[in-house]
């Protein structure tokens, strides 16, 4: 250990660190552009000189080691002069559209003028111009005016995606960032760059001019792409998904997202397609009716037939608290021991960084909940097989577009009974004769549990009839109050869907089961107590950042 | 421009040129050779390679790249034990305005560089040199590339020379025509094949040079200084000149001068007289308002505060500027200081690598408004303004190049601020004063 000292405080830190890190771990923020802890060192920005006693000028914390003995001043009159003067260069050829910008709000450059800087331009020159609106790649849109040449795109493409397609052209205030001739940026992780630009240089070609930052709520979230469940905030406006970001977590995702995850999971949500109500099949014609109608008509229809006649899926798509409650009504209540779910591999589809071939957000929560086939029952193949015999006549299948995989597909006319819950009209609703709307992923509390056996957190961010917004994610925006009870003036559209853990806790109690499950949480209880692998869990304990299940084994490949 | 003898010295004793002797045909390794060309090179290997640090060391030489940075002390930083490889950049970028020295040792005594560079790396046991040489000189780099063959063909470079351990391998790199790659980390990375940006220091080359290798640089003329002083011993070297910047020093002489061109001479000779006796004074005897004496990111001075200063570190930095390149610019009387100021600005704007932020948006920013000032259109706040903008550059960037920028400035207005002050718009009479041209 090193003794320093930053601003007359006395620290014992690693001397391997920066006096950036050192300082960080202490709580002491150093302002800065470039400097990013996930990126080499740059060290171009200039804006986290400090002052270093026995050194003649001033040293950019970014680049210096700690030292025994280290004096660091970071607020001196001399550092501060640096920090104004940084900022003023960084001002004067920038195009200042902060009222167009779609980074405002959340802009470093925009931040750092307040806290940093004079206060007014000394100016008066023309300003460089430089291209505007240059599609990087697919996702990723570029504003060189905006761009303050931190590097951190490049860095990142270089370090992190591994696809070395940026690059500098030009010299002083004409450098201009661009792609080497006959490439794009259009790597799996490319977006990932439009958080890491400090500034508005870099945005989201699907969120650009949107919404303003400040008119959106941000809620905690995990992604549902793939099993590796990465760390998302979900960014709403009046009810509705405008962007996800990915949010850090070390075991998990480190700082980042894949792009798919980001444009893709939550299109559902919103989609034309979503189902509100549940519907029945009346005539041959699927209908809406209301929930006491259809949850009645589930129960008596499931009555008819033997235990050994009825099959359940569940679904790796859903949490495990849906899972859970569904198969202790198929087995519980049912009685049935034909219990399993399909598995979505796309072998090949995988990396080395983040990406799963596995696309299902909870593969292992479902199994570790216990879907599965009870003591002689069938598993999915066997389900399949039954079908076709005739031997299982009523399939009841959760969150899950099963009509789509063409083996499944084929038998399901030889149901007599096809119950499904569903978030969105597919093939498998269009086969069903009864369909319950329920929540998506980002409408409900629960858990999902990924590759590695972690047990991490979803949480309403958009508001149905029946669920408010989570409330403990409340974060910045001023406009947080859209679609919450007290919000007189937005008329978000509310889509009318239940959690599947609710529905199927409905059903089980009209065909006489005991299943009294009131909340999300309710049902996690009971699962910490009940399953093995999610002994002494609870929500609290997984907070924002998620926490391993019992079972899971040591060895966890870190990003 | 040939290197010259003096002829009119004022009684002083006759230089006898080191580095650019006046024998014909010394570029060929025949005559190079015949002249005791290499005998250095044989003599070196002969030694310890310590004990040619130590001459070196004991002999003051101190780098002529701009730094004047101790030659011997340089090389000792680079770790004797290592796995990696070594390497030696010799940087012949020469792209300091009013810098052109370099550019006759490659033309008149090509093999004395080669013979250098060998001695250097074996000193350091470097089997690898680079010999980095501007793009916008392809003569010089052709007549490189010919007297390096030569080298080769006569076997005092390649595999083990001249029958001994000693291996060196000696290439020839061309610059893409930017001044920030005779920076030596920017040069590293040009070599490297990357984008011309100077790195972030430290680590220094010695640790992290080439391909993360320990790395040596020096400059071409700072080389070129190494067979002289193994022939002829340290002790006769140091006695060269001004004790502590000793050696023959290639003075580029430019501007209002009746001869200008690359003098060769000892180190402390006063400015005047490389001006009056050695580049044939002011032409029409006029008198001489300024001079930048070490190339152009040297600290001008004012004609009448030359008195005394002499081309030798010292007495250069006690008269508040550098001896840097010894390239020397002279301006009479008549000079236009604000249009030769604004035309370094922008040259250092034009050069600015563009990576760090204050010399990337500073440099633009002078320029900007020295035009103003050229113009007539500046304010006199903007002279406060300008000296600040070269303060907030001036010791905050990665590399010595907004140093570079900011000198010029600061020193001209410090030195010459009533030229400024003429130059600013007048309220009253709304027409701005003449000035001559
Ligand atoms: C912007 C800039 C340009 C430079 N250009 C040159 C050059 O053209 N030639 C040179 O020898 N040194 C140049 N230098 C200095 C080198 O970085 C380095 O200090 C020098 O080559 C070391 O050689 P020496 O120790 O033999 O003087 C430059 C430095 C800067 C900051
Ligand atoms: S990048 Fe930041 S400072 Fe620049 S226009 Fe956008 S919000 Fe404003
Ligand atoms: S685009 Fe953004 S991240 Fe990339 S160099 Fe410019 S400011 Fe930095
Ligand atoms: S000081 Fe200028 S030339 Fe040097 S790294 Fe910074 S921007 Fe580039």
């Amino acid at each position: 250990m090193a003794k320093i000292t930053i601003d007359g405080i006395a620290y014992e830190v690693d001397p391997k660190l920066t006096v950036i890190q050192a300082a960080r771990d202490h709580g002491i923020k150093i302002p800065h552009f470039c400097w990013h802890p996930k990126l080499s060192v740059a060290g171009n920005c200039r804006m986290c000189l400090v002052e270093i006693e026995k050194m003649p000028k001033l040293a950019i914390a970014c680049a210096t080691q700690v030292a025994e003995g280290m004096v660091v001043k970071t607020q001196s009159e001399r550092v501060q002069k640096a920090r104004n003067a940084v900022m003023e260069f960084l001002l004067i050829n920038h195009p200042l559209d902060c009222p167009i910008c779609d980074e405002a709000g959340e802009c470093k450059l925009q931040d750092y003028t307040y806290k940093y800087s004079i206060g007014y331009s000394r100016f008066n020159e023309d300003k460089v111009h430089k291209p505007k609106r240059i599609q990087l790649g697919p996702n990723v849109m570029l504003d060189v005016e905006r761009c303050i040449m931190c590097s951190r795109c490049v860095r990142f493409a270089d370090e992190i995606a591994k696809q070395p397609v940026l690059t500098f052209t030009q010299r002083g205030d004409h450098v201009v960032l661009t792609t080497f001739p006959g490439t794009q940026l259009d790597n799996p992780y490319s977006m990932n760059v439009i958080e890491l630009c400090p500034v508005g240089a870099l945005t989201g070609t699907d969120f650009r001019f949107k919404a303003r930052v400040w008119e959106m709520s941000s809620t905690e979230s995990t992604c549902t792409g793939c099993a590796r469940g990465c760390n998302i905030n979900i960014w709403v406006r009046n009810n509705e998904i405008l962007r996800l970001t990915p949010r850090q977590n070390e075991e998990v995702n480190s700082a980042w997202m894949c792009d798919f995850g980001r444009l893709q999971t939550f299109k559902d949500v919103n989609s034309e397609k979503r189902l509100s109500g549940p519907l029945m099949r009346k005539e041959g014609i699927l209908s809406s009716v209301g929930w006491d109608e259809a949850i009645a008509a589930a129960a008596s229809e499931l009555r008819l037939f033997k235990k050994s006649e009825i099959a359940g899926l569940g679904s790796a798509y859903a949490s495990n608290e849906d899972n859970y409650a569904f198969q202790k009504f198929m087995k519980d209540v049912l009685g049935t021991k034909n219990v399993d779910f399909v598995r979505h591999l796309k072998e090949g589809d995988e990396d080395a960084f983040l990406l799963r071939a596995d696309k299902t957000a909870n593969t292992r929560g479902a199994e570790e909940v216990g879907v599965k086939p009870g003591e002689g029952g069938s598993n999915i193949d066997a389900i399949i097989q039954g079908i076709k015999n005739g031997s299982i006549k009523a399939l009841y299948a959760l969150e899950d577009d099963i009509a789509a995989i063409p083996e499944i597909a084929g038998v399901l006319s030889n149901l007599e009974l096809l119950i499904v819950h569903s978030s969105i009209q597919n093939e498998t609703t269009a086969a069903a004769d009864i369909v319950f709307s329920s929540s998506t992923y980002a409408e409900k509390h629960g858990t999902l549990t990924n590759f590695q056996g972690r047990v991490q957190r979803i949480r309403p961010a958009v508001v149905t009839l029946e669920q408010d917004r989570a409330l403990d994610g409340f974060a910045m925006s001023r406009w947080d109050k859209f679609a919450s009870h007290n919000d007189r003036w937005g008329r978000p559209i509310k889509k009318d869907a239940r959690p599947s853990w609710r529905i199927v806790s409905a059903v089980a109690s009209a065909v006489g089961g005991k299943m009294k499950f009131n909340s999300a949480d309710d049902v996690f209880r009971e699962i910490s107590e009940k399953v093995q692998a999610f002994k002494g869990l609870n929500y609290q304990k997984i907070g924002n950042t998620g926490v391993m299940s019992k079972t899971a084994s040591r060895a966890v490949p870190v990003v | 421009m040939t290197s010259q003898n003096p002829t009119e010295t004022s009684g002083k004793t006759q230089w006898d040129n080191l580095i650019l002797p006046s024998t014909p045909n010394l570029h060929k390794v025949e005559t190079y050779i015949s002249h005791g060309g290499y005998e250095a090179f044989k003599k070196a290997l002969e030694m310890k390679p310590e004990e040619v640090t130590d001459e070196v060391k004991k002999s003051n030489l101190r780098g002529r790249g701009g730094a004047c940075f101790p030659t011997g002390l340089k090389w000792t930083f680079m770790p004797k034990q290592t796995t990696k490889a070594k390497y030696l950049c010799v940087n012949g970028d020469e792209s300091e305005p009013g810098t052109f020295k370099d550019r006759q040792i490659f033309e008149f005594n090509p093999h004395l560089l080669i013979e250098g560079t060998l001695i250097a790396c074996y000193a350091m046991g470097i089997p690898t040199a680079y010999i980095y040489i501007r793009g916008e000189y392809a003569k010089w780099i052709k007549m490189m590339e010919l007297a390096l063959a030569d080298a080769y063909g006569k076997g005092f470079v390649g595999e083990k020379i001249l029958g001994k351990e000693f291996s060196c391998n000696i290439y020839i790199h061309k610059g893409a025509g930017a001044y920030i790659c005779g920076e030596e980390s920017a040069l590293m990375n040009s070599i490297e094949g990357e984008r011309g940006y100077p790195r972030v220091k430290p680590p220094f080359p010695a640790q992290y040079g080439l391909w993360g290798c320990p790395t040596t640089i020096n400059n071409v003329e700072t080389i070129s200084n190494v067979p002289i002083i193994i022939k002829n011993g340290w002790e006769w070297y140091s006695k060269i000149g001004a004790p502590k910047h000793p050696g023959p020093i290639l003075v580029g002489v430019s501007g209002h001068v009746n001869k200008p061109g690359v003098y060769e001479m000892p180190t402390g000779i006063p400015i005047l007289e490389i001006i009056h006796r050695w580049a044939g004074g002011v032409p029409g005897d006029k008198g001489i308002k300024a001079v930048i004496p070490g190339g152009s990111s040297t600290m001008v001075l004012r004609g009448d505060q030359l008195e005394g200063v002499k081309m030798d570190a010292d007495s250069m930095k006690a008269a508040g500027s550098a001896v840097g390149t010894a390239g020397l610019i002279v301006m009479d009387e008549d000079t236009d200081l604000i249009k030769v100021l604004t035309r370094l600005a922008k040259f250092y704007y034009h050069e600015s690598c563009g990576q760090c932020t204050p010399c990337r948006e500073g440099t633009g920013w002078l320029w900007k408004v020295l035009k103003r000032f050229e113009k007539h259109e500046a304010r006199m706040q903007d002279i406060d303004l300008l000296m600040d903008i070269a303060n907030n550059i001036e010791g905050n960037t990665i590399c010595a190049l907004g140093d570079a920028a900011a000198w010029p400035i600061q020193a001209m207005i410090r030195r010459f601020r009533d030229e400024f002050e003429k130059r600013v718009v007048h309220a009253q009479a709304g027409t701005p004063e003449s000035v001559a041209v």
